[in-house]
């Protein structure tokens, strides 16, 4: 499938459409061209790897992706929702209810427990449902990535892998449109990021639409379709189907 | 983010740096503690002042001989203001009604074998009425229950109008000094000896109780031998006294009148001169109830400055450490509002959040210091003569101050931490 032919006619069927998207940033005296004209069409339930080396844009494309910073040219439909004209407040409710976020370093709230991270996005985006209810969905999430049993624990007594599930559990709980996952074993021991991917595979097995910025080629190997990005351009496959 | 969720997560954040928030408390304690303290202070004044001076009728103007200080203690100015001066005033002056007088002098008052020495006061036939408005009753009376001036004499009766003119040698005596002098016999009818003097006992007071709570001269009313004032000084003093009087007028609202005319008729008499720059130079004081209540408010009015300065001050002081902690917490958890932000917390939730924060320690810094404040009260008051009242209003203002001050001196932080950048927010290490 080629980046952009899909544009127009799979509309409905895209989870994520970006048309010549740019980002221009200011630094110092120099104009730096992060994304300089990205088209990319995800298709619900696909599971997509960005790879690329350092600097070549993909973790921009990542955070305009999740609605983090805002595009300085282009379109960007999510959902068949135009947020790239979107207002502050509306973005936010867009991250809230439409995209999960899965970070290299978890980011979880120190001195929270496990479920109490994971119902952080429902108190937000679903602040009039009751307590109980937001617990019993953080639990039913959390049992979704075995760590049920952990649900009291704050952060500083999970182990690596154990965090990034109740990270994964927080990205899952509002039930978005797309998980985007940031170097999501970048932290982690090789066998506990085996375990992490495998339980990404599972997800997108059932359904769920990933993102996954990388640059292993051996974790983008357990995506769907690799897209690799350099000096701001995007374009498809990568290094996952090459031998390594 | 709903409000309980907001209250919730400020509580856990301010107790995570339980010393950090405690110290941080302490400006708005010591600033919500002065004020309750000082209002406390100021209240309990204005409540003796009002006690003290409540005898002084609306329509009752106290005259005294002014004194002024010279080489250090006061001594009474020009001349003495008599008894004939009080005498003649309602003939001569339209808008006085009648004048009570007295003076007072220590004498030896002797029956039989039994002697006493005694704070004597030589009075007009009226005084019976103004012991009525000196909170003093007779004992054991029905609460709420009215008296008249004849409830207050228990054997005989006092003396009149005719006795203080003509300079009647009679007396009335205290319960006590009855019981001091006769022990237990009826003195109606005996004759005592006052200094060289011989008095006919006409009359003796009921047993009186005082009403006043914080009777800080602690005097008893029952030690007491009054005469006619004409009597007293005719016989007990070598020279002419200075009188004390209570000009009672016929009209409380032409108050002002009343003191021009009896200025002018005591500028007569004494024949006073005006100095260099045309102002009388008067040998007398005059005060009315309006004038305690104006150098009251007047009083009130630098106490509730110098008590703002103060609070404003230490809340200032206690907002500006609130600032600071804030701001460092903003620095410290801006990787947390970055992880807030990107699970969908709008400007305004991190705003509250910070905000709430702020307000919680300034509100739990009130409480302490309310608290404080009461307990202090007590202390304030053994400072202040045993006067200070806790004023109920000053809890509720007490908490709206801080409440204002956890506001203002929040709302930079939170609008600080609200405006970080997401993304920088979560590379924030």
């Amino acid at each position: 499938m080629s980046i952009s032919s899909t544009l127009g006619s799979h509309m409905a069927e895209s989870v994520i459409r970006t048309e010549s998207l740019t980002r221009m940033y200011q630094m110092g005296n120099n104009t730096v061209n992060a994304l300089r004209g990205v088209d990319l069409t995800v298709r619900h339930g696909e599971f997509v790897a960005l790879m690329g080396a350092s600097g070549s844009g993909k973790s921009t494309l990542l955070h305009v992706l999740g609605c983090l910073d805002r595009p300085s040219a282009g379109e960007y439909w999510l959902e068949d929702v135009k947020v790239s004209s979107l207002k502050p407040n509306a973005l936010a409710e867009v991250r809230g209810h439409r995209i999960g976020f899965i970070f290299q370093n978890f980011n979880l709230l120190p001195r929270f427990s496990a479920w109490e991270n994971v119902s952080l996005p429902l108190a937000y985006c679903h602040g009039k449902a009751s307590s109980s209810i937001q617990r019993a969905r953080a639990m039913e999430a959390l049992t979704r990535v075995g760590l049920e049993h952990r649900a009291g624990h704050q952060p500083t007594e999970l182990s690596g892998g154990e965090r990034q599930r109740v990270a994964i559990a927080r990205a899952l709980v509002t039930q978005p449109a797309v998980i985007l996952a940031d170097e999501p074993t970048g932290n982690l021991d090789s066998t506990t990021g085996a375990d992490i991917m495998k339980l990404l595979s599972e997800l997108h097995g059932e359904g769920v639409t990933i993102v996954m910025v990388t640059h292993d080629p051996l974790i983008a190997r357990h995506a769907g379709r690799t897209c690799t990005m350099q000096d701001g351009l995007l374009s498809e496959g990568g290094s996952s189907h090459e031998p390594y | 983010m709903s409000l309980i969720n907001l209250i919730r997560s400020a509580f856990r954040s301010v107790a995570a740096n339980k010393l950090r928030a405690l110290l941080t408390m302490l400006g708005v304690v010591i600033g919500v503690a002065s004020v309750i303290a000082m209002l406390a202070l100021g209240n309990g004044a204005r409540a003796a002042v009002n006690s003290t001076f409540q005898f002084l009728g609306a329509n009752q103007i106290q005259l005294g001989q002014r004194s002024s200080m010279q080489e250090g203690q006061f001594k009474p100015m020009g001349q003495k203001l008599t008894y004939l001066d009080g005498l003649n005033m309602p003939d001569v002056v339209p808008l006085v009604e009648h004048v009570e007088m007295s003076v007072g002098k220590t004498i030896r008052a002797r029956f039989s074998r039994n002697t006493v020495e005694i704070a004597a006061s030589g009075v007009t036939a009226d005084a019976l009425e103004n012991l009525n408005n000196q909170k003093v009753q007779p004992t054991n009376w029905p609460t709420g229950e009215p008296f008249t001036s004849l409830d207050f004499i228990g054997e005989g009766r006092f003396f009149t109008q005719e006795e203080v003119l003509t300079g009647a040698p009679v007396c009335v005596l205290g319960h006590q000094t009855a019981l001091d002098l006769f022990a237990g016999d009826n003195p109606v009818g005996e004759t005592i000896w006052v200094e060289r003097t011989r008095c006919l006992v006409i009359g003796v007071l009921a047993e009186l109780e005082s009403t006043d709570a914080q009777n800080r001269y602690k005097s008893d009313p029952n030690q007491a031998l009054m005469m006619p004032i004409s009597t007293m000084i005719k016989t007990l003093f070598d020279e002419e006294p200075s009188v004390y009087m209570t000009v009672h007028i016929r009209d409380a609202e032409r108050i002002d009148e009343a003191k021009q005319q009896i200025s002018s008729y005591l500028r007569e008499r004494h024949q006073i001169q005006k100095d260099e720059t045309g102002i009388y130079l008067d040998d007398f004081d005059m005060t009315t109830r309006k004038d305690i209540l104006g150098q009251q408010q007047e009083a009130a009015r630098t106490f509730s400055l110098l008590l703002a300065a103060m609070a404003t001050v230490s809340l200032v002081v206690g907002g500006i450490g609130i600032m600071n902690v804030m701001l460092v917490s903003v620095t410290e958890r801006t990787r947390e509002i970055g992880v807030r932000l990107a699970v969908g917390a709008k400007q305004k939730d991190i705003v509250s959040q910070f905000l709430l924060e702020a307000i919680l320690i300034s509100l739990s810094g009130s409480l302490v210091g309310i608290v404080t404040g009461v307990l202090v009260i007590p202390l304030a008051a053994s400072l202040n003569n045993g006067v200070a009242l806790l004023l109920p209003g000053s809890i509720p203002l007490a908490f709206g101050v801080a409440l204002l001050t956890g506001v203002l001196f929040g709302l930079y932080p939170a609008l600080r931490a609200a405006r970080l950048d997401p993304i920088e927010a979560l590379r924030y290490e």
